[in-house]
């Protein structure tokens, strides 16, 4: 691994299929990849994760990681220590409803403009923690 | 020999290609347009994060794995975790290498050109479906085809 890499925060988000929490915390992973913090962040399938690959594990372990999940299940958390991720922390979506309480943010399969306002809030959440993990700010877990 | 009432369908969903959020995108479609009520999903990383309930899936339900790319980890996670996988499915074998493998898309990117390809991949997935559905199950491959386990969460 390049030290450019090493550098890089890893984002893992849940990608859950079954409600709309999984798709809003894919599209915000995806907004902080691609415009907010493209230089500082990479990402990894969680499918490959749940595999326990050895390319995977040698891939995932000691990076420093953000996982977003939808769900209390923790379903990102959890895969990403299993393979030796090292969590800087891990935000949950239905934190991001409790301002929008009776919000209609859309299914699993598309989000409304209420469901982007949340994934985007979410995201810009997410860029300012990932600042904080590449300037060696506390771990939350 | 048993009788198929439900398909269940587990896409990888991956993140960092195309593929990936074709087959979740295709899935979906399928779930809730072509076939609704005869199919079912669960997420594939329930295998390891939850309980002994969601890994019962595939021995559940004869199960279809749609995989983004050639590494096919929905496929392998399911076998290795969960049970046997009746079909599986890869992006990159129903649109070619190179589609799977373009750079991962948000939803606001979706296009004309994005949504035949999810269209091509949702009706291979609906042609997968109606094969097993046409089918009696293997009993040697499901555990209770038609009734969950209790606490089963079915997406």
């Amino acid at each position: 691994m390049s030290e450019k890499n090493e550098r890089k925060v890893m984002l893992v988000p849940c990608s859950g299929i079954g409600k709309v929490h999984g798709l809003i915390g894919r599209e915000a992973v995806f907004r902080v990849a691609g415009e907010l913090r493209p230089q500082d962040t990479e990402l990894a399938c969680l499918a490959e994760i749940v595999t326990q690959d050895k390319e995977i594990r040698e891939r995932m372990n000691g990076r420093l990681t953000i996982t977003v999940d939808g769900c209390p299940k923790m379903c990102a958390e959890k895969n990403v220590r299993l393979v030796g991720g090292e969590i800087f922390t891990s935000l949950r979506v239905v934190d991001a409803f409790r301002t929008h309480r009776g919000a209609q943010a859309g299914s699993a399969t598309e989000l409304t403009s209420d469901g982007w306002q949340i994934s985007d809030e979410l995201a810009d959440r997410l860029a300012l923690k990932v600042d904080e993990a590449r300037q060696g700010g506390n771990k939350d877990a | 020999m048993l009788e198929v009432k439900k398909v269940g369908i587990i896409s990888c969903s991956g993140e960092e290609c195309a593929g990936g959020g074709i087959s979740r995108l295709a899935a979906r479609h399928v779930l809730e347009s072509t076939r609704p009520g005869r199919t079912v999903t669960i997420c594939l990383p329930l295998f390891l994060a939850g309980g002994e309930e969601e890994r019962y899936f595939a021995r559940t339900f004869p199960t279809i794995t749609v995989d983004g790319c050639e590494k096919r980890c929905a496929f392998r996670a399911t076998e290795k975790l969960s049970g046997h996988v009746t079909k599986a499915l890869t992006v990159s074998d129903i649109l070619g290498a190179e589609s799977a493998a373009a750079p991962s898309f948000s939803q606001r990117q979706l296009n004309p050109e994005l949504e035949r390809k999810i269209d091509t991949v949702s009706t291979a997935l609906t042609e997968a479906v109606d094969e097993i559905m046409g089918k009696p199950a293997a009993a040697e491959h499901l555990l209770k085809p038609t009734v969950p386990p209790a606490g089963m969460r079915l997406l």
